[in-house]
């Protein structure tokens, strides 16, 4: 019994998914929502319910990405990035996959395995650093007393003699 | 005293491709990899790390050399 339990635990975690696609810049921004709506019907056409998603934004590309439209060679610098979370049976998955490879819209697509809760923690640990980094330096200030009339007068003494 | 995971420090579970900021920690200037002798991130971290950073790539996140 606690095997089936372990088991039906597994296939539930591995049936989460997320497809991450870069919608080509040519697209207007009105027309963005339409793109992103099309990946939801096929997810929804196999039976995949969305989790979370970022609708795409405009990013510039680490690198000139090349997609071939027909007969020429387009060359990208820049594309509207997005990712749908998904949960939902490994045909799903395969099916946004083929869909993609095969969509002019989209320059370049990924579908991975991930976890249900979120898993972006770079804007929060940065965060948090410089926060500690704030508080370190104000202790540090803090550390320097403020030095006595007397004190200056005699720094200044030693300085001119 | 030896350093910690980050990961294990931050309590990370999952590496995310899409979290450049944590990634681009554990790059050098040409955009390479760090070692684990430098990351200081445990062996399946360090795994996990790595499938994340050319994840990245492919994505066009990250780029696969710089300078």
């Amino acid at each position: 019994m606690q095997k089936m339990t372990k088991e039906t635990a597994k296939t539930e975690k591995a049936t989460v998914y997320e497809v991450g696609f870069h919608v080509v810049p040519t697209v207007s921004p009105e027309n963005l929502p339409k793109e992103v709506d099309a990946i939801k019907a096929i997810l929804g056409s196999t039976g995949a319910t969305v989790i979370s998603e970022e609708f795409p934004k405009l990013r510039n590309l680490a690198y000139t990405m090349i997609k071939p439209i027909g007969p020429v060679r387009h060359r990208f610098d820049s594309a509207y990035f997005g990712w749908i979370k998904f949960e939902g049976p490994k045909e799903s998955a395969s099916e946004v996959d083929k869909a993609l490879k095969g969509s002019d819209k989209v320059i370049r697509h990924i579908v991975i395995k991930t976890a249900r809760e979120n898993t972006i923690y770079g804007p929060k640990i940065l965060g948090d650093e410089k926060r500690e980094a704030g508080k370190e330096e104000e202790a540090k200030a803090e550390k320097k007393a403020p030095a006595t009339q007397e004190e200056l007068d005699k720094s200044i003494d030693k300085l001119v003699s | 005293m030896s350093k910690q995971c980050f990961f294990k420090q931050h309590n990370i579970q999952h590496i995310d491709y899409k979290d450049t900021d944590i990634l681009k920690r554990f790059l050098n200037p040409h955009a390479r990899i760090l070692s684990r002798k430098r990351t200081s991130v445990s062996s399946t971290n360090q795994r996990k790390l790595a499938e994340a950073v050319k994840r990245a790539r492919f994505m066009g996140l990250l780029p696969y050399i710089a300078r």
